[in-house]
């Protein structure tokens, strides 16, 4: 839930927020959170299934990037909302045992896996259900519940919710690459679900509330920018387009056969380009265009395709009607 | 299993005297009440660590009766109604319980304001979520909106103290708590973090929380919403498998004076597959069903 505000009057509530914050043009971000570098390198990766061949697509993947992981701690964060056993809400348990095994073949110290699930408070059942429980014990993998980790304050680095500092949880302050691993997804409320809106699972419900509703309180949008601007903590992204959610998601949407992993360092590059997989126009997602302000690059032109090219795997992913305005390309 | 879930809770116990959500990290508001709560039904060898646990918590109460998350955070937290309910059921304190209540009571949610309210009266349709702005539950966070959990907690710490607490308002405002978490009901009974239906989807409950919430709610078990409920959590029960699920639904149907003992084998070959992910919260809460906490907790 959001709040108990209509959809228009929310949105109408946020137009003239962000009117009147403009004109009064407070510093919005700290300097030392402006992304730098003038491209960003992005590898959209065909695959088509989620067999056995993933391992090896995902070691590619992380090889096209310089990480260093070497006797790092690796976390990863995949998209684990709550269990549908029809649906398709979760990031696959099979894309997650590949990460796992291909970042240990990185020579990565360790890799945790570490989620603080949206809605479900009853993390034991959202593990066996869908299946990542086997899988955390086939690789005898640590998995942290963020939503009962221990926390600290860190200073928030951008100031749209007005929230002042995030509570983060320790595992993810100590990791040295987080991975964000989320469901190729369209969400009702924010457009689109990625790289970006999946770290809102970074924030303990303990503190913050299910379904996070402190976040949804402070602005979706507002959230989704202060949260990635204000973790502290070296970032890539892998995300599941093998099959991803169309429709209403990111709960109740229907299953879209997208057959690509798209991977990335800069947040903002991955869930553009994510976005334009799905048809949807990125600079019309109110949080990408607010983040690609100062967080990473969202402009066609300055994102390296170093992968496919996305017009060989883009599919139209059908959107709720509020959001038709995104599917028109500027 | 209670055997070795009691040893887990032992090795667990941190050394201020409070339980984490599991080993090795800070104690917590919400598992030292549990834990505290399970522990003190056993015999005086437990009753030690339970005692231990009274202590942290009367140490951790905020000056306004309030507790937090943690002791370092000091922010009140809904885990209040957690320590109220512990304090309450288990001691002769009853200044702190009381202190809790009263916090409790003094706890405005927010309401989405004048424009949403006049929406749902003259249109609900057009809102996109269906429920009542206006009924006030208790918050996960102060400053955000009722929720069905924290609101079962409430519950059920503000009855178990009601003999005890004066004035008017308690009984209106179970009274008016107990209609919201009716009011965000699921369409076929049962509920889910507290909302039954967004832009026109009908939500699906949660067995966890409908078992809690069905607890705090004991009190009116005639009531058609309960049977419904009841109904739905026995049909959510045939796909759930974990310890927190089961031990809620045991405590709960143990409430409604139903045969626990298949629910109690199942949560048992539930731990030897799991223990439960180690989770404190969920050991405890198996460790009060399996002897028979019910009568601790319930209206």
């Amino acid at each position: 839930m959001t709040s108990g505000l209509p959809r228009r009057a929310f949105l109408s509530g946020a137009l003239v927020s962000a009117a009147l914050a403009g004109c009064s043009r407070p510093a919005r971000w700290d300097r030392s959170v402006v992304h730098q570098g003038s491209r960003s390198r992005i590898a959209i990766v065909p695959a088509r299934d989620y067999d056995d061949r993933l391992v090896e697509i995902v070691l590619r993947g992380v090889r096209m990037f310089a990480l260093d992981v070497a006797r790092k701690t690796v976390v990863l964060k995949p998209n684990f909302v709550e269990f549908d056993p029809a649906g398709v809400v979760n990031t696959h348990p099979a894309l997650v045992a590949a990460a796992i095994e291909a970042f240990r073949r990185a020579g990565a110290r360790e890799v945790i896996v570490a989620e603080g699930p949206g809605h479900h408070r009853d993390t034991e059942h959202l593990l066996t259900a869908s299946g990542l429980y086997g899988v955390l014990r086939e690789a005898r993998a640590r998995y942290v519940d963020l939503n009962g980790d221990d926390v600290r304050a860190v200073r928030a680095r951008s100031h749209y919710t007005g929230l002042g500092e995030l509570y983060l949880p320790e595992t993810v302050l100590k990791a040295d690459l987080l991975v964000s691993m989320p469901k190729l997804k369209t969400h009702h409320w924010a457009g689109v679900t990625l790289s970006m809106k999946n770290m809102f699972g970074c924030l303990p419900g303990s503190v913050y509330g299910f379904p996070k509703n402190v976040l949804h309180w402070a602005g979706i949008t507002e959230s989704i920018v202060d949260i990635n601007s204000t973790l502290p903590v070296r970032r890539f992204a892998i995300v599941d387009g093998i099959v991803g959610m169309e429709g209403n998601g990111p709960i109740q949407g229907d299953r879209k056969h997208c057959g690509v992993l798209v991977f990335g360092e800069d947040p903002v590059a991955v869930d553009a380009t994510s976005a334009r997989l799905m048809t949807i126009d990125p600079r019309r997602v109110p949080y990408l265009a607010e983040a690609g302000r100062f967080l990473g690059h969202l402009a066609e032109d300055r994102i390296e395709q170093i992968g496919e090219p996305i017009d060989r795997l883009r599919q139209d992913f059908t959107v709720l009607p509020s959001f038709a305005h995104m599917k028109r390309f500027a | 299993m209670i055997g070795e879930a009691v040893a887990m809770l032992h090795g667990t116990q941190n050394r201020d005297g409070g339980w984490p959500s599991s080993h090795g990290r800070a104690s917590s508001t919400e598992c030292t009440s549990l834990a505290t709560l399970a522990l003190a039904r056993l015999d005086a060898g437990e009753r030690a660590a339970a005692d231990r646990g009274v202590r942290w918590l009367v140490a951790c109460q905020n000056a306004d009766g309030s507790w937090p998350l943690h002791r370092e955070t000091g922010t009140p937290s809904w885990t209040t109604a957690l320590a109220t309910l512990t304090i309450a059921s288990i001691t002769d304190e009853p200044s702190c319980a009381g202190r809790g209540a009263r916090w409790l009571l003094r706890q405005q949610p927010r309401t989405p304001g004048m424009l949403a309210s006049l929406v749902y009266r003259v249109a609900p349709q057009a809102r996109v979520v269906q429920l009542d702005p206006e009924l006030r539950g208790w918050p996960w966070t102060s400053g955000v909106s009722s929720f069905v959990e924290p609101t079962a907690y409430a519950l059920l710490a503000l009855k178990r103290l009601r003999p005890r607490l004066s004035g008017a308002e308690v009984g209106a405002r179970i009274d008016e708590a107990e209609r919201m978490i009716y009011d965000r009901m699921c369409r076929d009974g049962g509920w889910n973090y507290g909302n039954s239906a967004v832009l026109g989807a009908d939500l699906w409950p949660y067995a966890d929380v409908t078992a809690l919430t069905l607890l705090s709610l004991a009190d009116h078990r005639g009531r058609r919403e309960n049977e419904r409920s009841l109904a739905a959590l026995r049909r959510m029960l045939t796909q759930v498998d974990s310890g927190l699920a089961l031990s809620w639904a045991a405590l709960c149907l143990s409430a409604y004076g139903q045969d626990v003992a298949p629910l109690l084998r199942r949560l048992h070959l539930s731990w030897t597959r799991t223990h439960f992910l180690a989770d404190t919260r969920s050991i405890a809460l198996a460790v009060l069903a399996a002897t028979d906490g019910a009568r601790a907790v319930a209206p």
